[in-house]
């Protein structure tokens, strides 16, 4: 049962050879059979065509190229500015310092404008918390900018209204009202606390309650028990020797997950081979989250048995005895271990909880302080706000309105109605209150069911400022003007208020707010302005600051015992099962955003759609089966107390057996084109502990493969670096690679395959114990390669890049957590489109930059490795020679270009490419083409995302828009290089690493990605590439790769397995 | 069937014929065109004053004492023969002339200068035309395509009196063979119908169709010589020629940016707050900048609130201001009809200027007529070219300052770039920027490469402009 994979898998299709999964490996996209997908269409079809036929299309075609011909060119005009403002130069950049806030989760944030249009979210390297990195969230919030599904007028029932008829009867309501609730998400903003301030000094009977579409209330609680402080500690990452999480998500979706991305990648990379030292990270949990797949080890609990697994920690620690609930046996034994681990690294230790349990946070607070961490990985100083909800006020308010206590409820950008766990309860509830006011960026759930709505900016339009952090305070400018009749939310209760504060006739009033708010406060605290105008500036300019923080250190106080008694208790169900917030739509605060709807789930690949996550199990002799016999893309129907919901089912290595996963966020009701209907919702099947959600079901079923899903649209076999070969025995075509690796974890007889072909190089690793002689390993595998490379009868025929620059990539795969962010900023900058569901079943999706995903090791609780792989710009490529228009060619700078309008689509390229990164347009996804017969909408396909006027200002105007009909490919970010030697070119000096930098590589939270010129000896990239522990992909196939990737790195203790 | 051959091979002949003869030929004719399209811009046509560049009618006798070939050098490229080769005459040339910079013609075959040549003692001795020798190398002799035509109708008919006759002859040959046989002879309109004409003429059409429409198709979307007439008729004439305003004072991105720009009112406003009746159109075209931007000519502010001001007090403000303006020229107290002529015509072309189907108020910006357009999937950047390569707008642009009208002076073509990043030569010197080009450096100081061009960097990449 132990089997140990020498190898590396992607998932179970590879590894046990499905056939079919063989044959469309072989295949570059998936081949549906014609007359089948002639049939879906209903077109009546003559497939022969006649020769009258040709000869028609072929007149048709001339008339239509002598009109095409005879056209006279369009006169376009050029208009310019009446009155040029100073800071526009049309065809150059601004950047503004401004910050991504949604709820609770923060980033600091430049945004890129080309002539007054936000276009590029950057990380900014000012801030201490995200310290220039980003995630895929803050990456596609610049769409959501130009988002169709946005409130465009203020309205009354749905009656579009003006917002003086609004506010007057908005008003009148208030005025005559006895109890005003404010619902909202957390928030973070000091003025916009100042605001519902001032409302509430003149409506004196409203009460704001706060929650957190993914509740971290208990956590708050029980710090607020143990610590005094309902706050989140500042957790220290970079600190920590052992990481200990159970259950929290801390590298995707977890209270701050940018900022501990970018501290715990600090601890994982390899910087002295011959002295290596890396963290341990140890991950607690049933359902591979993104943080467990890059955990070191992973030690498997049902959902139900985290408390028993928390207080058998807690007495391995302290060797008490505490009585706790049953747990295996196999998990008892590694906690302690575990224990040991912690005990040896006291203070430099951090335990983490995810679980929405008061009492298992309180013992792991207790834990965290036997460890001697608190005041050091567990700071209360710079103690975070990113999580601010009250499950507690939640029911309250519920049961208020249930009661008919509450005379008017303002909902300020929240969800209720679909992400708390009383969804349906909730919309029933908000019917009772006379009068709902919903303060809403779009058209949802909640802002239906409101009487008033008062739609509120984006905030890229907005004023603000947030304190993600006591003591950090970050600003929010407007980069461009409001594009319809919107109002910011804290302007509207302000309007309310009619505060004295605010002069509705200003040019800019809530900016006027703000800072005068920042004049009677953070101003204040400082010392390093001495006028408020300098302070302001240098305040919107670096869009950070940072302030002492004076809280009080704290001392831990609670009854570990009487709280040990009140954990969750294991379940006696068959099958429990977890539900988690997804990297890219978290609760479905992000599901009408078609650029995160379209980034797979980095751990599960899945995109559009959740998908019921079954453990696969080894059957002892060589296959892997899932839950039940499910495959990939069964539909199932799975039951969780009264409610059922039939849903596709992906099989997910690392998956405890008798546990599945689901995500919430999908299947809602209203969320535009892009999210309406997606999945299912979940959010009704969690059930409450007290007032906490519990983010789990004890008792589910999971019925037998009821069908097969339509549109299965998990990317992971799609593009997939595998070799056809023969079986020399049966004479079929089986994968190669998969052929090798079976047969060696399997002892079965190696049947013949040659080397360079079964041992392909894509990823090598090490525990960082062996890293020396795994190394030497890879030096001479490399040596190998070289030496197979070098007997080629063109040697010496390589060319010099000695004039001028060699662009290069390096990778550190040891840094990359596979978080995605990167996958979406490259969509952003350029131009990729988004193709739907159906089109993604088709494996065609556009990404240019993709995050395969491979696991490694024990089968069952495998380790994962992360592998961005885009367009490696070989050096001797095969794409190149085999395009017969010369479309795709190499420059003198080492890049692999790609030449759109030269390119007639024959996809030769795409073929031969051996990473399989090039993508072709099968429509015209971005309706750029000028003839309508190209046109999707012709050919019965859905209208594409991007085709509308309002979305395409996102565009990137420095990329083109591709039509349909060519490939496209990683261009290493063409523009941005071009760019910067322009730059370096003007100011006449030589180029330095800072004017290059490609749009993966600003966003990447970790530091993973590292481009540059290989020519300048100085630069960063050269330093990283003198590392010992880099490769080149299918180095042996002789295409002299420019992306150089790390080893992987790992810090497994395999004595947790035994 | 031998009949069809023949009258096929005969057209055929004639056909090439008219062909060859339009080629590899130097006329005076090829020469008008030539100069129209390469000399005319910078100098005068009379070839007897200067313009820009100085007056041609003694070029040839002044190169007389060189090689032919210099003046062919001078001509192709003069920066590299004051330069490079240092000949005496074109230093001379520059020293009279610099800085201005003779713009480079490669693309000239000796035969092309030739033509130039000719056509300069055609057009500086107009009345010396007509059949007389000139001196020179080539015999010239005012033709016209007139004479191809005429050559082929004859030829044409010509093969038709053949045919004629070799009917007729087969005809007698048939009923000397055989006094019995009816044989027919073969009508015109049977001769014209014949499977052979009609195959012949349709092979000639689709050969010239094909030649056109590879013509047409390669020009699709060229615009060389586009002049269109502007919302204003602002004259680059008066303002970079007569006043000599820099180019970049007004289009100020193209030191910086990828556009040039195209100035904002508010830059006109700069000196036209205080010009405010043109030299050439009085109040008709200035009126329209101060329209669109609300400026009150009569009091010299700026008008409160304009963006909200109603037509009629528009109206009001500017019809006051040209009438004013018109008595003050005429010295007279009234409008007269004339007057009045004028102050409606002078309004009803600001409101159709600053007007159009998608802007319907007159306040706002002027839409301007874009003149140099590139496809979408060309990058240009003017700052590389401007900044970096220092290289001057006329270059590209033409002669701008003497333009009353502007227009496209470049063919703006994928070869026009090319061809030009082939030759010009990259500035080493002075910009660290290219000490990255250490292959390059090392053969310039060993001699071994007299020069960078652009194409050496990369010039002539694809993802150098296609991204």
């Amino acid at each position: 049962m132990k089997q140990e994979n020498q190898g590396i898998w992607i998932g179970e299709k590879d590894l046990t050879r499905d056939p079919e999964f063989i044959k469309s490996a072989s295949q570059e996209f998936a081949e549906e059979n014609i007359l089948e997908k002639l049939g879906e269409k209903n077109v009546s079809s003559n497939l022969e065509s006649t020769r009258r036929d040709f000869l028609k299309y072929l007149g048709f075609g001339l008339g239509a190229a002598t009109l095409a011909a005879s056209c006279e060119i369009p006169i376009k005009k050029a208009i310019p500015y009446v009155i040029k403002p100073d800071e526009i130069v049309p065809g150059i950049a601004n950047y503004y310092a401004s910050s991504y806030v949604k709820g609770g989760d923060y980033c600091s944030i430049l945004v890129k404008t080309r002539e007054g249009r936000p276009i590029k979210i950057e990380g900014n390297s000012l801030s201490s918390i995200n310290k220039g990195g980003t995630s895929a969230r803050a990456q596609a919030m610049v769409l959501e900018l130009y988002d169709l599904n946005r409130q465009q007028d203020p309205s009354i029932k749905g009656e579009k209204v003006s917002w003086n008829d609004l506010d007057a009867a908005v008003k009148s309501k208030l005025a005559a009202s006895t109890n005003i609730r404010i619902l909202t998400n957390t928030v973070l903003s000091p003025s916009a606390k100042a605001s519902m301030g001032e409302f509430i000094e003149k409506y004196p009977n409203t009460q704001v309650v706060v929650y957190d579409p993914v509740s971290s209330s208990a956590l708050l609680d029980a710090n607020e028990q143990t610590f005094g402080q309902r706050v989140i500690p500042n957790y220290r990452f970079d600190m920590a020797d052992v990481i200990v999480s159970f259950n929290a998500d801390f590298l995707g979706t977890w209270i701050s997950p940018v900022e501990y991305a970018t501290q715990y990648a600090a601890k994982r990379k390899i910087n002295d081979v011959s002295n290596p030292k890396m963290s341990r990270h140890i991950q607690v949990e049933s359902h591979m989250s993104l943080t467990g797949s890059n955990a070191d080890n992973r030690i498997l609990v049902r959902p139900s048995e985290q408390g028993a697994a928390i207080v058998a920690l807690y007495n391995a620690i302290t060797g008490g005895n505490i009585q706790s609930p049953s747990l295996n046996d196999k998990a008892k034994a590694a906690l302690n271990k575990v224990a040991s681990e912690l005990k040896a690294a006291k203070g430099k230790s951090l335990v983490l909880c995810g679980t929405n349990n008061l009492a298992e946070q309180i013992i792991v607070n207790a834990i965290n302080n036997e460890l001697g961490n608190i005041g050091s990985t567990v700071d209360f100083k710079n103690a975070s706000l990113q999580r601010q909800g009250s499950d507690k006020d939640l029911s309250q308010l519920l049961a208020d309105m249930n009661g008919g206590k509450v005379d008017v409820l303002i909902i300020n950008q929240a969800n209720p109605v679909y992400d708390t766990a009383f969804s349906s309860e909730f919309a029933a509830a908000v019917s009772k209150v006379p009068t709902s006011i919903a303060l809403s960026y779009d058209h949802n759930e909640t802002s239906m069911l409101c009487e008033y709505v008062a739609p509120v900016n984006h905030i890229l339009e907005s004023w603000g400022d947030a304190e993600p952090k006591k003591g950090i305070i970050s600003t929010i400018q407007p980069t461009i003007a409001p594009l319809f009749r919107t109002r910011q939310a804290e302007a509207s209760l302000l309007v309310w208020a009619e505060s004295v504060n605010y002069d509705s006739n200003a040019d800019q009033p809530y900016m006027d707010f703000v800072q005068s708010n920042w004049e009677k406060t953070i101003y204040q605290k400082q010392s390093r302005f001495l006028s408020f105008n300098a302070f302001r500036d240098n305040l919107l300019h670096d869009g950070v600051m940072s302030i002492e923080d004076n809280s009080d250190a704290v001392s831990f106080s609670g009854d570990v015992s009487s709280a040990a008694a009140s954990v969750t208790k294991p379940g006696s169900g068959d099958i429990e099962i977890s539900f988690f917030e997804t990297v890219n739509l978290g609760n479905g605060q992000f599901t009408s955003n078609p650029w995160l709807m379209e980034m797979p789930d980095p751990v599960s690949r899945c995109a559009w759609g959740n998908y019921l996550a079954v453990p696969v199990g080894f059957d002892g002799v060589r296959k892997m089966v899932g839950l039940n016999n499910l495959k990939d893309g069964d539909m199932v129907e799975v039951t969780i107390g009264d409610n059922s919901v039939k849903v596709p089912v992906i099989q997910q290595f690392g998956q405890m057996p008798g546990t599945v996963g689901l995500a919430l966020g999908y299947g809602r009701t209203a969320a535009g084109k892009c999210g309406t209907g997606v999945g299912v919702n979940v959010n009704n099947c969690i059930s409450l502990n007290g007032t906490y959600p519990n983010y789990f079901a004890t008792s589910a079923t999971v019925s037998n493969k009821i069908g097969k899903e339509d549109h299965f649209s998990c990317v992971q076999y799609h593009h997939t670096m595998g070799v056809t070969a023969e079986d020399k025995k049966t004479g079929e075509m089986i994968n190669a690679d998969e052929a090798a690796l079976v047969f060696f974890n399997y002892g079965l007889v190696d049947q013949g395959y040659q080397g360079a072909l079964t041992d392909r190089s894509i990823i090598y690793n090490s525990h960082v114990n062996e890293l020396t002689e795994k190394l030497e390993k890879l030096h001479h595998k490399r040596e190998e390669a070289q030496d197979l490379n070098d007997k080629q009868i063109y040697a010496g025929y390589d060319e010099l890049y000695d004039r001028g620059h060699h662009w290069g990539m390096h990778v550190d795969l040891n840094a990359c957590i596979g978080c995605g962010a990167c996958t979406v900023a490259c969509m952003a900058e350029n131009n990729v489109p988004v193709v739907g569901k159906k089109e993604v079943t088709r494996h065609h999706e556009m990404t240019w930059l993709r995050i395969d995903r491979y696991f490694y090791g024990n089968l069952e609780n495998p380790n994962t490795v992360y592998q961005p792989m885009m367009c490696q710009h070989c050096d001797n490529a095969p794409c190149e020679n085999v395009c017969p228009v010369n479309a795709t060619n190499h420059s003198s700078e080492g890049l692999n270009q790609m030449a759109y309008n030269r390119c007639v689509g024959t996809r030769y390229c795409a073929n031969n490419c051996p990473f399989k990164v090039r993508r072709f347009n099968w429509y015209d996804y971005t309706t750029a083409d000028i003839f309508p017969a190209n046109q999707v909408s012709l050919n019965g396909e859905d209208e594409p995302f991007g085709a509308n006027n309002l979305t395409r200002m996102v565009l990137n105007p420095d990329v083109t828009v591709r039509s349909r009909g060519v490939i496209e490919k990683c261009s290493f970010c063409v523009q941005r290089i071009q760019e910067g030697k322009l730059t370096a070119k003007k100011e006449g000096r030589r180029l330095v690493d800072s004017d290059v930098k490609t749009a993966c590589q600003t966003s990447c939270p970790t530091g993973a990605i590292v481009f540059g010129d290989m020519n300048n000896k100085k630069g960063e990239l050269n330093k990283k590439l003198e590392s010992p522990l880099n490769y080149i992909v299918l180095e042996e196939v002789n295409v002299r790769s420019s992306v150089n990737y790390t080893m992987k790195v790992h810090n497994r203790d395999k004595s947790f397995d035994a | 069937m031998r009949n069809i051959l023949k009258i096929n091979f005969l057209l055929a002949f004639v056909m090439l014929f008219i062909q060859f003869s339009s080629l590899a030929q130097v006329s005076a004719d090829e020469g008008k065109e030539l100069f129209k399209n390469y000399c005319a811009a910078c100098h005068a046509k009379s070839m007897r004053v200067n313009a820009t560049g100085p007056a041609l009618v003694n070029a040839e006798a002044n190169w007389a004492e060189y090689d032919r070939a210099d003046l062919y050098a001078w001509i192709r490229n003069s920066q590299a023969e004051i330069n490079d080769t240092k000949h005496p005459r074109a230093v001379e040339l520059w020293n009279t002339y610099k800085p201005t910079i003779m713009t480079s013609f490669p693309n000239l075959t000796d035969d092309n200068i030739e033509s130039i040549l000719a056509y300069i003692q055609v057009a500086a001795n107009p009345v010396a035309v007509a059949g007389e020798n000139i001196s020179g190398p080539v015999v010239v002799e005012k033709k016209s395509n007139t004479i191809y035509y005429v050559l082929a109708l004859a030829l044409a008919f010509l093969a038709f009196i053949l045919t004629r006759i070799i009917n007729n002859l087969n005809v007698i040959a048939a009923k000397s063979d055989n006094p019995d046989a009816i044989v027919n002879r073969k009508s015109i309109i049977e001769t014209l119908t014949s499977k052979g004409l009609i195959s012949f003429v349709v092979f000639l059409l689709v050969v010239i169709g094909g030649y056109k429409s590879v013509n047409t198709a390669v020009n699709l979307g060229r615009q060389q010589g586009y002049s269109p007439e502007q919302p204003i008729k602002f004259s680059h004439e008066t303002h970079a020629g007569i006043n000599g305003i820099d180019c970049q004072y007004c289009h100020d991105g193209a030191r910086r940016s990828k556009h040039s720009v195209i100035p904002a009112a508010n830059t006109c406003m700069n000196c036209h707050s205080a010009i405010k009746v043109g030299s050439e159109y009085g109040t008709a075209e200035l009126s329209k900048i101060y329209a669109s931007i609300g400026f009150n000519p009569t009091t010299g502010t700026y008008i409160e609130n304009y963006e909200d001001m109603s037509e009629s007090d528009i109206e009001n403000i500017f019809t006051k201001w040209i009438g004013d303006n018109y008595l003050e020229v005429k010295g007279i107290a009234e409008l007269d009809k004339d007057g009045n002529k004028l102050v409606s015509e002078q309004w009803k072309g600001i409101k159709e200027s600053l007007t159009s189907d998608v802007k319907p108020k007159i306040q706002g910006p002027i839409e301007w007529i874009r003149i140099h357009n590139l496809p979408d999937h060309v990058y240009f950047n003017h700052a590389q070219h401007v900044t970096v390569g220092k290289v001057a707008c006329q270059q590209c642009h033409g002669t701008v300052e003497a333009m009353k009208v502007l227009e496209q002076y470049s063919p703006l073509s994928m070869g026009w770039c090319i061809n030009c990043h082939r030759q010009t030569e990259v500035k080493f010197a002075g910009n660290e920027y290219y000490e990255a080009y250490e292959g390059y450096h090392k053969e310039l100081n060993s001699g071994e490469r007299s020069k960078v061009t652009v194409e050496d960097i990369g010039g002539l990449e694809c993802q150098k402009c296609h991204y």
